[in-house]
């Protein structure tokens, strides 16, 4: 359990994050999701204690203080930025972090090599990082932050900077920490990725928490009708409904349909309505 | 515990792992010593030996050949030399001794029996006993051999017989009845050597005595040994070298507390269940033991290789232990003070150069002006100096080394502190 109460954090002038409150339930899946600058690793920074909020309150676990190591035991990150020693090899970062996090020796020995083949960077284990693609690290930043089997785990943008591929390995990494039963904040300015991967999401902008809900609800509230393009022998249809299939079977008794494009209201939308931006500009 | 060995085992793998600072960590002031050690050594740095430095003020054939007895020798070696500069080096410690051949040591040599004996000087710290005994010997040695050729070879006696002869004659600082008696001597010495006697062996037994004749006299001359000089440029050099191989420890350690802040694993250490003391522990930690070995390393080098004679070697790890702990406590606070990699460099190197400067980590603080040497109190680098300086050449005391050692501890403390408490802070911003 994670719990954000009031808070507020400001670095001079700039008000990062202006009076969030967020409660993320054991076993979720809760994404954060909002444009550059909008205070997301401000958040994630508050809510592991590497920051201290000017206003509000943090509770984690059964309300313990992100300063309390008992409760850092229970917390897994894994920064925006690559936290990472470049000169080491994948296999020594991740050993390193272990003992950081008073993993005994014995238990290393298995769970390293465990982690390297779920990331596939067993064939690199013994490569220094500095030489692993920017994917790759990512995935190993990750990895470092499950090493100790944390119930809470934090992700910022996990998927920065990734292929196609290397997103879609990072996808089942956090699909199988659903499995298991962790808690998750992760942040994203990719809204497919909050869709895919959240049970919840939190929309944030210039600090401030704007939506809050399941993404459906989301969408059914903020993101408008869906746009329906259809094209029969007489004309062509430019339409915004909410319900697409009864105005697709009125088009069609009036007329053959040649062809149609339904698109359906996304995150995206849901921002855009919010905002008047659009999410990445 | 195991955290902070965990973080300083990682710490001493980065370092090994970077060549670029590992050269710089480990060979660049062993470079330094030697480059600095053999520019200020003239004697090449050779460990002092019997090698004496000779001064011949009496230029004659006779000086010549004495000189070129001792050259030949295997007991001692010898360089020429002007007089002040033969006592100016022994006095300083890179000499062991001098030897002066008196004007007249020639002349005396042919009269033999009478006047004044051939006279040598002997310039030697006279703490230095066992070696000016020796030394005398051995000159002796040679002395008495010159005089043994001349009863040996029947010319050179006669030649030395007739000039006596005319001395005694012509000289009138001999009362008449020894005047007589050895007149009477020599001229029946000289009718004896006159027949031809075959095989004269001079190396003969039986030359023990040789009645009321001197063969050579060695004045000795006590040159009190500066206490305080290095023994070479070496002494001097390699304790510079590792004050730059701390300083550049110190430096490239507090970068690397930046460096992690920068790359983001120092958010990693913070956010695991860890004392925040322990992350500065294992920095701390990695950073004395690399100082440690840096210093152990290249002062084992100058002692094998460069004939240093540390006076104490528990005193010299002491200095050793103390001044790594000095720096240790500098660099936490230099590595907290920077924010940037560029910033906690170029702190680091001006605040450590400024030190250095005027601590004597660049000019010996023995060649610095009065006022200076008083100025660089405040200099973290001159107590560590001072420290090592008195443990290898300067031979401190225990009580004496304790003002410096103090100095380090205190300096070390109130920087390890000040960064412990800078490093806290720096979490609520
Ligand atoms: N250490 C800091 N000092 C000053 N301002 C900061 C600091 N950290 C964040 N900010 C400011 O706070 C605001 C929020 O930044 P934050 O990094 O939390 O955004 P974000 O949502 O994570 O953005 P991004 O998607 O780019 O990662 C920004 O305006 C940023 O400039
Ligand atoms: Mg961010």
């Amino acid at each position: 359990m994670i719990a954000l109460m009031n808070v507020t954090k400001s670095f001079g002038k700039t008000v990062a994050v202006d009076d969030l409150s967020l409660r993320i339930e054991p076993g979720e899946i809760f994404g954060l999701l909002g444009p550059n600058g909008a205070g997301k690793s401000t958040s994630i920074n508050m809510t592991v204690g590497l920051l201290n909020p000017d206003k509000g309150r943090i509770a984690i676990g059964d309300g313990g203080s992100p300063h309390d190591p008992a409760v850092r035991e229970q917390l897994g990150i894994a920064p925006q930025a690559l936290a990472l020693y470049d000169e080491l090899t994948a296999m020594e970062n991740l050993r390193f972090f272990g003992k950081i996090q008073k993993m005994p020796s014995g238990v290393l020995k298995d769970r390293v090599p465990e982690l390297l083949c779920k990331i596939g960077l067993w064939d690199r284990r013994n490569d220094r990082i500095k030489t692993y693609s920017g994917g790759m690290k990512r995935r190993l930043n990750l990895a470092v932050a499950l090493i100790h089997h944390p119930r809470i785990v934090l992700l910022d943008e996990p998927t920065a900077g990734v292929d196609p591929q290397s997103r879609h390995a990072l996808f089942e990494s956090i699909g199988e920490l659903r499995r298991d039963g962790v808690t998750v904040l992760l942040t994203t300015h990719y809204m497919e990725e909050a869709e895919k991967l959240s049970s919840r999401v939190g929309i944030m902008d210039k600090g401030r928490l704007l939506a809050l809900g399941r993404v459906s609800d989301l969408i059914a509230s903020h993101g408008g009708k869906s746009r329906l393009y259809a094209q029969r022998a007489d004309r062509e249809f430019f339409l915004e409904t909410d319900d697409p299939m009864a105005e697709l079977v009125g088009l069609q008794a009036g007329g053959t349909l040649l062809q149609f494009k339904v698109e359906s209201p996304d995150l995206e939308h849901v921002f855009l309505n919010l905002t008047g931006r659009n999410l990445r500009d | 515990m195991n955290a902070i060995l965990a973080i300083a085992h990682k710490d001493l793998k980065l370092l090994l792992r970077d060549k670029t600072g590992f050269f710089f960590t480990f060979f660049f002031p062993i470079i330094i010593a030697v480059f600095f050690g053999s520019i200020f050594s003239d004697n090449g740095g050779k460990p002092v030996g019997l090698h004496v430095m000779i001064v011949d003020n009496d230029q004659s054939v006779a000086s010549e050949a004495f000189i070129a007895q001792l050259e030949a020798s295997d007991e001692v070696s010898v360089q020429r030399s002007l007089k002040e500069e033969a006592v100016e080096r022994v006095r300083l410690g890179k000499e062991v001794a001098y030897i002066e051949i008196k004007k007249g040591f020639g002349d005396a040599q042919e009269r033999m029996f009478w006047g004044a004996p051939p006279e040598i000087e002997l310039g030697i710290d006279p703490a230095r006993r066992g070696t000016a005994g020796m030394l005398q010997g051995i000159l002796m040695k040679y002395g008495v051999n010159a005089f043994q050729k001349r009863f040996s070879d029947p010319s050179l006696m006669r030649r030395s017989i007739q000039d006596s002869l005319d001395g005694i004659q012509s000289g009138s600082t001999m009362d008449d009845s020894r005047r007589e008696h050895l007149t009477g001597f020599l001229t029946e010495l000289d009718a004896y050597l006159d027949q031809p006697t075959p095989n004269v062996d001079g190396t003969g037994s039986g030359n023990g005595g040789f009645g009321g004749m001197n063969p050579l006299v060695v004045t000795a001359r006590d040159v009190a040994l500066e206490k305080r000089g290095p023994q070479s440029g070496y002494a001097i050099s390699f304790p510079q070298g590792i004050m730059w191989g701390i300083i550049g420890c110190a430096a490239s350690f507090g970068v690397s507390l930046v460096i992690e802040r920068t790359r983001g694993t120092l958010m990693r250490l913070r956010t695991a269940p860890i004392d925040q003391l322990h992350i500065l522990g294992g920095k701390a930690l990695a950073c004395f033991v690399t100082t440690c070995v840096l210093a152990a390393g290249t002062l084992g080098i100058a002692m094998l290789f460069f004939g240093i004679r540390p006076n104490s070697l528990v005193l010299l790890g002491i200095s050793i232990i103390s001044i790594s702990f000095e720096f240790v406590g500098i660099m936490m606070l230099l590595s907290v003070l920077g924010r940037t990699e560029r910033s906690a460099a170029g702190i680091g190197w001006a605040v450590l150069m400024m030190m250095s400067m005027i601590g004597g980590g660049m000019l010996p603080l023995f060649i610095m002006p009065e006022w200076m040497q008083t100025v660089s109190d405040i200099s973290p680098v001159k107590w560590a100096m001072i420290a090592m300086e008195g443990s290898i050449w300067r031979q401190f005391s225990l009580n004496e080394l304790l003002v410096p050692w103090m100095v380090l501890w205190g300096i070390g403390s109130v920087g390890f502190l000040s960064g412990v408490w800078m490093f806290r802070r720096s979490r609520s911003e």
